[in-house]
C-alpha cells in the first residue's frame, strides 16, 4: 500500500459515533469494528469523499498534533486494516 | 396492521432457499425467512406460515397466515403478536427487541430483559412481578421515543410458561395441560401487569452461561451497541437501507439507556439475589440522577 493510494469507505458499512468511538457495522458479515478518535476522522473523511492517504495526511496532520512521519506510518497501517476487511474499497476518482 | 387466520394448511416444501433463519440455542432451525413473488413468506416450522406483503395504497402491509394443522389456536396468534408485529415494526422504523420488561417503583422506570430463546427472560420478569413489580411484556420489547425517553409499550397481560417456571411462580399445584410446550398464564394479583407505558431506564443483557456466578456489569457505549443488535427483530437482513436506519436508531437508544451484561445460574433459589442485585443498580441509577 502506498500513500498515492485512493480509497472510498464502502456502502456495505454502517457507522455511528457513540461514546466518542466510531463504531462500524459491516452489513455483509455482520462483524463490528471500533475506531478511536483518529480512526474517527480517518472514516468520516473518507465517507465525505474518495482521498489519498497522503490527503488524508494532510487531514490527520491538521487535526491532531503528531509528526508527519508517525501520521503516514499509522494511516498506511490502518489503510491496509480496513481495506482487509473491506470496510474500505479502492477509488479510480 | 389487520389480520385473520386462514385455515391450516400443511407446510409443503418450498421451491425457494431462505435468505434467513432463526435458530434455537441448540442449533435448531426455528424460521425459514424466504422471499415470496411480492414479499415474505416466513415460516415457523411446525407451526404456522405468514405471507407477508406490501399494501401500496394504505403504505401498510397484509398479513395472512395459515397455521399448521393440529397446532393450538394461540400459537398462531403467539406468532402473530411475538414474531410478525416486531418484525414488520422494525421494517417500518420502529425499535423492537426481543425480551420481557417489568416496572420499577410505580412509574418512576421500566427494566428490560433481552436474551435469547429460552434464556429465563420470562421467568426472570415473573418473578419480579410476583415480588411486586409488574410485568409489561412478555416477549416483545416495543418502544416510542418521546420527550427524551423510550417508553416501553405494554403488550399482552399474560406470561408464556414452562411448567416448570409456572409451578415456581404460581405453586405446585398450578393445573398443566402440557409439560413439553409453554402454556399461556394470565396476570392477575400473583402476577400483576403494568397497563399503562413506563419510560425505559435499564436493560440488562442475559448471557448465555446458565451456570454462570451472579455479576452485573455495564456496557460500554461500542459494546452495547454490538450487544444489542442480535436481540432486534429484523425481517430483511439485505435490506441496507432499513438495517442503516435500525442501527442508527439502536445506537440512539444506547446514548439514552444504560446497558448492562447480567449473568446468573439458571436456579430459582437464585432469583432472589438476582432481583436483589438488578434492583440495587436500579437504585444507584436513581441516586446518580438525583
Amino acid at each position: 500500500m502506498q500513500l498515492t493510494d485512493r480509497f472510498t469507505a464502502s456502502d456495505d458499512v454502517v457507522a455511528r459515533e457513540v461514546g466518542g468511538e466510531m463504531v462500524l457495522l459491516d452489513l455483509n458479515s455482520g462483524q463490528y469494528f471500533g475506531l478511536d478518535p483518529v480512526g474517527m476522522k480517518v472514516w468520516e473523511s473518507f465517507q465525505e469523499r474518495p482521498q489519498t492517504l497522503a490527503e488524508l495526511g494532510d487531514v490527520i496532520e491538521a487535526a491532531f498534533d503528531a509528526e508527519r512521519e508517525r501520521i503516514e506510518a499509522d494511516l498506511l497501517a490502518l489503510a491496509a486494516q480496513l481495506k482487509d476487511q473491506g470496510l474500505i474499497v479502492p477509488s479510480a476518482d | 396492521m389487520e389480520w385473520k387466520p386462514e385455515p391450516p394448511r400443511e407446510q409443503i416444501a418450498l421451491d425457494s432457499e431462505p435468505y434467513d433463519r432463526w435458530v434455537s440455542p441448540i442449533g435448531a432451525s426455528m424460521a425459514e425467512f424466504h422471499r415470496s413473488q411480492d414479499g415474505y413468506l416466513l415460516r415457523f416450522l411446525g407451526q404456522a406460515d405468514f405471507e407477508v406483503t406490501p399494501d401500496d395504497q394504505e403504505g401498510d402491509h397484509r398479513i395472512v397466515g395459515w397455521p399448521v394443522p393440529g397446532a393450538k389456536p394461540e400459537q398462531i396468534v403467539n406468532l402473530y403478536h411475538n414474531a410478525i408485529q416486531p418484525l414488520l415494526g422494525n421494517h417500518t422504523g420502529g425499535l423492537f427487541l426481543h425480551g420481557s420488561a417489568v416496572s420499577v417503583d410505580g412509574e418512576d422506570g421500566a427494566i428490560a430483559f433481552l436474551g435469547l430463546s429460552r434464556g429465563g427472560k420470562t421467568t426472570l420478569a415473573g418473578s419480579f412481578a410476583a415480588e411486586g413489580n409488574p410485568f409489561i411484556t412478555e416477549d416483545v420489547i416495543d418502544l416510542v421515543k418521546r420527550d427524551e425517553s423510550y417508553w416501553l409499550q405494554p403488550k399482552r397481560s399474560k406470561l408464556r410458561l414452562f411448567a416448570d417456571s409456572a409451578r415456581f411462580l404460581l405453586g405446585e399445584d398450578t393445573p398443566i395441560a402440557d409439560k413439553n410446550t409453554k402454556q399461556d398464564v394470565e396476570a392477575g394479583d400473583v402476577l400483576p401487569f403494568a397497563r399503562e407505558e413506563v419510560p425505559l431506564r435499564q436493560i440488562y443483557i442475559l448471557g448465555t452461561d446458565h451456570r454462570a456466578p451472579l455479576q452485573i456489569r455495564k456496557l460500554a457505549l461500542q459494546e452495547a451497541l454490538s450487544a444489542l443488535m442480535p436481540h432486534a427483530f429484523l425481517l430483511d437482513v439485505e435490506d441496507k437501507a432499513r438495517l442503516k436506519g435500525h442501527f442508527t436508531r439502536m445506537a440512539d437508544l444506547v446514548q439514552d439507556v444504560d446497558c448492562f451484561a447480567l449473568d446468573f445460574t439458571r436456579d430459582y433459589a437464585e432469583l432472589p439475589q438476582v432481583r436483589a442485585a438488578v434492583l440495587a443498580s436500579f437504585a444507584e441509577r436513581c441516586l446518580k440522577s438525583d
